[in-house]
């Protein structure tokens, strides 16, 4: 020690050396983010209409010279939670993870805005099926997407089929594919997500009402469990049970094939129907623009009064409580719900309008949903109530791979209740 | 697995021609076998690499049909383009390349001055306890403290790319240490004996001889500071709270979707952001190899 003594002057010359330099890149990088006009951020990291978003925010900039918005895509946003530095407004799907700061009250109460957000009454219910927190309207909707069975109208009218409307014409649909050699559905198992938000979403919501299904999940709390008087194992079995009949009308290949390879087996006319949502829309339409298509809800039962279209919130507004430019934040969001501004985004995106006075989709193909959205036949989907700790959608992956149906949901039930009570909710 | 082609040593040669004829013919079939496997395990690194560079050069209608291999038709630097504006790389570019510089350099720095400190005073209780204090940081991945990290730098002002830098640092501290301590152990020390007997301050012989004589180990560690600082996901994303002083893995994020196959945008952006370690890397492979081995015989 002694000796480290003797050079102590000389070391803490260097040192100070490199703590100038160090401070000296630290001070010209804060530097960077300094402006007169409150700087507030927009997280919104939808990747597809990123550079939409930043044209919107410096279109707003440009209107708004008192306020400087910011673009943000990348930051983690429980990161900026935890650090106590959330970002001013928030335009993100509307799922159960995003409900997690919803219910411990994270985010701020929008209720003065919703007269001039005129959100529908139907779109706004779908808010409240999941944890929200009480006498708070935490989010405000911006766009919805509507997904459900793609088919190819002309293997259709090739074979004289029509749009079914019950099971049994759906099964008959198949069945007659089948016999004339065409794969009936297109399954992109390798993918998880995609037989999630596919094949088990509409199978679920097209036999139950998931939305009262959750709630009475939750009611249960720890109860839960596969004895209760709801619960996976009792509630979804046969829904699941007739979509793994489904399944045997799919491409030979399906455990290989992923969402891409589905996309371009589609628009080649490999298969008649394919289980995506909107988004798919664009890129089939790429890769073959004479695609003659079109979109029905899958049925599940015999009455055609229960065909409905899984939905979600593609896009929410929120405010966070640890804000330091809710004024201002307000300011933008207001900015961003105006009616020719919200229409033009979901016009291009292939959304649907959240607001009771929305004009209908112009794509053509998402008219035949229009009806069914316009008269609230629609149903948050199953993987999106669950939270992410719970694996679902590997479980969808296993039963339509070939697991069994009762041993999933048994061991989804014990997740649930297991979740449960790491949650400490009621 | 590059560390395995290496050339053979001048050694390693002198063994084989004393050897009788027959073991010669021998080992000339063998190392045949040798290469055409290394050559094999090689194309498990290119084929993905060449997919990539393809893929960076087709256009988006050409990308979506799913061909990986593929020739792009035209060849197209859209993809550049869009990955320029949309990751807005100058800056990126600019504030990884900050991090990475500075975390190398400190990295060397602090961890040569700390493994001097500890490999000459290892008799005393103290260096000995910091050695396994700072050995025992290996064993604590960043993902266990993020949240307690995330918070912490934030409160301290430190949510930005020098808190990255300082952490960066920190957790390489314990491996470079590590590396340091061996290969100082290997130097005599009668060298630094007539440095102190000449008057030399321990400051003086570190920055004299000791430092000189670490040039090789110094490159190894520079080399992986570089990499694991250049090619950071986590701690950027977590740890800096302007999206304007962000990272280029972490910007690069916004490619990774499931709903959408813009791989040509996204292969672009890679290789852009690749670029950097490539070059490095060629430039310095006589370096780390020669780092790599001498820490291993010593």
């Amino acid at each position: 020690m002694g000796r480290s003594g003797a050079s102590l002057p000389l070391m803490s010359r260097r040192n100070l050396f490199q703590a100038g330099a160090l401070g000296a890149f630290a001070f010209g990088l804060s530097a960077c983010g300094s402006s007169s006009a409150p700087t507030i951020s927009l997280y919104q990291s939808k990747p597809e209409v990123i550079p939409y978003f930043r044209d919107l925010v410096s279109s707003f900039n440009t209107e708004h010279p008192a306020i400087h918005a910011i673009h943000d895509a990348t930051s983690s946003l429980s990161a900026s939670f935890a650090r106590a530095t959330p970002p001013d407004l928030g335009c993100l799907n509307y799922n159960f993870e995003m409900a997690r700061f919803q219910e411990r009250g994270e985010l701020s109460d929008l209720s003065d805005l919703l007269p001039e957000a005129n959100i529908a009454p139907s779109v706004l219910e779908l808010v409240d099926q999941y944890p929200t927190y009480p006498g708070r309207t935490s989010v405000i909707p911006y766009s919805m997407m509507g997904a459900a069975t793609f088919y190819n109208k002309d293997i259709f009218d090739q074979h004289g089929l029509d749009v079914p409307t019950t099971y049994s014409e759906l099964l008959g649909v198949c069945e007659k594919l089948k016999s004339a050699g065409v794969t009936a559905f297109y399954f992109t198992s390798a993918d998880a997500w995609t037989l999630a938000q596919g094949i088990a979403d509409y199978s679920i919501g097209g036999a139950i009402d998931v939305a009262d299904f959750f709630k009475r999940m939750r009611d249960l709390g720890t109860e839960a469990s596969n004895d209760s008087e709801v619960s996976f194992s009792k509630n979804l079995k046969k829904p699941l049970e007739k979509a793994v009949k489904l399944a045997e009308y799919t491409n030979a290949d399906a455990t290989s094939r992923k969402y891409a390879d589905g996309n371009v087996a589609f628009a080649n006319g490999e298969a008649a129907m394919y289980l995506q949502g909107p988004w798919a829309i664009t890129e089939i339409m790429a890769l073959n623009p004479k695609m003659n298509m079109g979109i029905f809800p899958l049925p599940m039962t015999e009455n055609p009064e229960d065909r409905k279209v899984r939905v979600n919130l593609d896009l929410a507004l929120w405010i966070p409580e640890g804000s330091q430019h809710k004024d201002e934040a307000r300011e933008l969001l207001k900015y961003l719900i105006q009616p020719e501004i919200a229409d033009k985004y979901n016009a291009t995106n292939n959304g649907f309008g959240v607001r009771a006075d929305s004009p209908a989709v112009s794509d053509e193909r998402l008219k035949d949903l229009q009806g069914f959205i316009d008269k609230a036949a629609f149903y948050q989907g199953t993987s999106t109530a669950i939270p992410k700790t719970i694996p679902f959608e590997n479980y969808m992956q296993s039963i339509f791979t070939g697991g069994s149906i009762e041993e999933t949901l048994a061991t989804l039930d014990g997740d649930w209740q297991r979740n449960a009570r790491r949650q400490g909710t009621n | 697995m590059t560390a395995q082609v290496l050339p053979e040593t001048p050694l390693q040669e002198e063994v084989k021609n004393s050897a009788p004829r027959r073991r010669i013919r021998k080992s000339t079939s063998s190392a045949w076998i040798k290469t055409l496997l290394l050559a094999l395990c090689s194309l498990t690194v290119l084929l993905p690499f060449l997919v990539a560079v393809l893929m960076a050069f087709k256009t988006t209608d050409q990308a979506i049909l799913n061909q990986a291999f593929a020739l792009p038709k035209p060849w197209s630097i859209e993809g550049f383009k869009e990955a320029w504006t949309l990751t807005n790389f100058p800056r990126t570019f600019a504030v990884s390349v900050l991090i990475t510089v500075f975390t190398v350099l400190f990295s060397v720095l602090v961890s040569a001055m700390a493994s001097y400190a500890i490999a000459r005073n290892w008799k005393r209780k103290f260096f000995r306890f910091s050695s396994y204090y700072l050995m025992a940081a290996m064993f604590l991945p960043f993902p266990v403290l993020a949240l307690s990290q995330v918070k912490l730098s934030g409160y301290v002002g430190l949510d930005n790319p020098v808190g990255v830098i300082l952490l960066h640092v920190m957790f390489g501290l314990s491996f470079n240490v590590l590396l340091f301590t061996a290969f100082i152990r290997s130097l005599p020390e009668e060298l630094e004996e007539s440095a102190r007997m000449d008057g030399a301050s321990p400051w003086r012989t570190f920055w004299t001889i000791i430092f000189p004589l670490m040039l090789p180990m110094s490159a190894t560690v520079a080399i992986f500071a570089m990499l694991s600082s250049w090619n950071d996901f986590m701690m950027p994303s977590m740890i800096i709270a302007d999206p304007s002083l962000q990272t280029l893995p972490v910007v690069q994020k916004m490619f990774q979707t499931q709903f959408s196959n813009n791989y040509n945008v996204s292969f672009a952006s890679y290789l852009l952001a690749m670029a950097p370690s490539i070059v490095a890397y060629i430039f310095t492979q006589k370096w780390v190899m020669s780092g790599l081995t001498q820490g291993a015989v010593k």
